[in-house]
């Protein structure tokens, strides 16, 4: 029996130790914003806030979540910078297929909590870990960099 | 993408805990971020049936300066030792290096342990460990040991630690005045890559030569590698713009590599030489040469 907190709620369940991380949350929890890509820690679409810190759920053991706190983009709907983040995301055409984004703003979100003003280098090494296969990275940068102005204009 | 085989995770809160059961269980690796091993056990490369969790282990975590050496347990995460201060003051070099591992998530939860106890040719902690002259604190349930970091690459992917030791720290001594070292990767490209060579040097200078030089090389041979020959065409010279030239033109004569899919032989090792006068440039530099 494993516990940990998912998005501000505790919860606790069964894994096997061969159990990802990623496979609990989006088989057994449902929590399907949380994508399987490439399962070799290459591509990021199925990184989540592990105690606050950006991971690849699809390395992490389930095991390993136990009394930790895990948090994915529904955890973040109401946080001021996520709000602005997807605003920014939406209304700057960050987004295509979209299967890169819950990702690319779990980074993103990371890199604006440490940093609110980044650099578009700071940024490009911040999504290093995301692949967006659509290639829209020109976007991604100008949409996170338009957000990090929205939130802290000087 | 093949499904994880079955095992079963071991979770000791105690060093004693962790060498009792790698001692005690057949067929046992340990794990610490697991950013490489949960590859490998998925693609059938490494098999167990007991992986013991290190990162748990109190003793094996942070890092921290003690009777002048820098000491980092095996167990820390990468984005903790790229962002420690301590670190990028004392030994930048390794800084460098360690923030070019991977990507932000894979540094977040990959160790430093991990990085060099995997004993990939081309892990980029190595090269920097090597020329500092780090050693490792190696522990088993019969008891410890402390061996230099170049005795533990044994072959591709493959330690030289048995089967019931444990890498548990790195301990690299400070540095003395006048020396500075480098570190410097080329990769397909600049984020979450595999070299396709890297390169660390340090110099020590004294009256304007060089009274010590260490040389490394990174995914040019079958382990990181010290380039003694080069090493040799430093020492008690002036570090003049042919010496540095020769040194690294040398590097070209003591690497192995091979084709694969990052890059050819012949270009691993024309960019051997190239990388390696850029690093003991950037060693020069830190050590206070203009």
């Amino acid at each position: 029996m494993i516990s940990f907190e998912l998005n501000g709620r505790s919860v606790s369940l069964e894994a096997a130790s061969n159990r990802t991380l990623l496979d609990l949350l989006r088989v057994d929890l449902g929590v399907t914003s949380v994508k399987r890509g490439c399962e070799q820690g290459e591509c990021g679409a199925c990184t989540v806030l592990l105690d606050g810190r950006p991971v690849n759920s699809c390395m992490v053991l389930a095991e390993r979540v136990n009394w930790r706190r895990v948090t994915t983009i529904e955890g973040l709907e109401e946080e001021p910078i996520m709000t602005v983040l997807r605003e920014a995301f939406m209304e700057d055409g960050a987004v295509q297929c979209g299967f890169c984004t819950p990702g690319m703003l779990i980074s993103s979100y990371a890199l604006l909590v440490e940093k609110p003003r980044p650099s578009g280098e700071e940024v490009k090494a911040a999504i290093e870990g995301n692949v967006c296969r659509c290639t829209g990275y020109v976007k991604i940068v100008e949409a996170v960099l338009d957000a990090a102005e929205r939130i802290a204009p000087e | 993408m093949r499904s994880l085989p079955e095992f079963r995770l071991h979770r000791p809160e105690a060093l004693s805990g962790a060498l009792e059961l790698l001692d005690a269980l057949a067929d046992c690796r340990p794990i610490a971020g697991g950013t490489d091993l949960l590859l490998f056990l998925r693609d059938g490369t490494i098999r167990a049936r007991h992986l013991i969790d290190v990162t748990g282990i109190e003793e094996m975590r942070g890092i921290s300066l003690e009777g002048g050496e820098i000491r980092i347990g095996a167990a820390t995460p990468l984005s903790e030792v790229a962002s420690s201060e301590l670190v990028a003051e004392i030994v930048p070099a390794l800084t460098e290096a360690v923030f070019q591992i991977g990507s932000v998530q894979t540094r977040n939860q990959g160790t430093i342990g991990g990085n060099i106890c995997n004993a990939s040719p081309a892990a980029d902690s190595a090269p920097p460990l090597l020329v500092l002259d780090a050693r490792l604190d190696v522990s088993s349930k019969a008891g410890g040991r402390t061996i230099p970091v170049g005795e533990l690459f044994a072959g591709p992917k493959l330690n030289s630690l048995e089967e019931s030791e444990l890498v548990t720290a790195i301990r690299i001594p400070e540095p003395p005045e006048g020396s500075g070292a480098s570190f410097l990767k080329l990769g397909r490209r600049r984020g979450s890559t595999l070299s396709v060579v890297n390169a660390a040097a340090y110099v020590e200078l004294d009256g304007g030569r060089c009274s010590a030089a260490r040389l490394a090389l990174g995914a040019i041979a079958a382990t990181p590698i010290r380039v003694a020959p080069a090493e040799g065409l430093l020492v008690w010279k002036k570090p003049t713009k042919a010496v540095v030239e020769g040194a690294a033109s040398a590097c070209r004569e003591c690497v192995s590599p091979v084709d694969d899919i990052r890059g050819s032989a012949v270009y691993r090792r024309d960019m051997s030489a190239v990388l390696m006068r850029r690093a003991i440039k950037g060693a020069l530099r830190r050590a206070g040469v203009a």
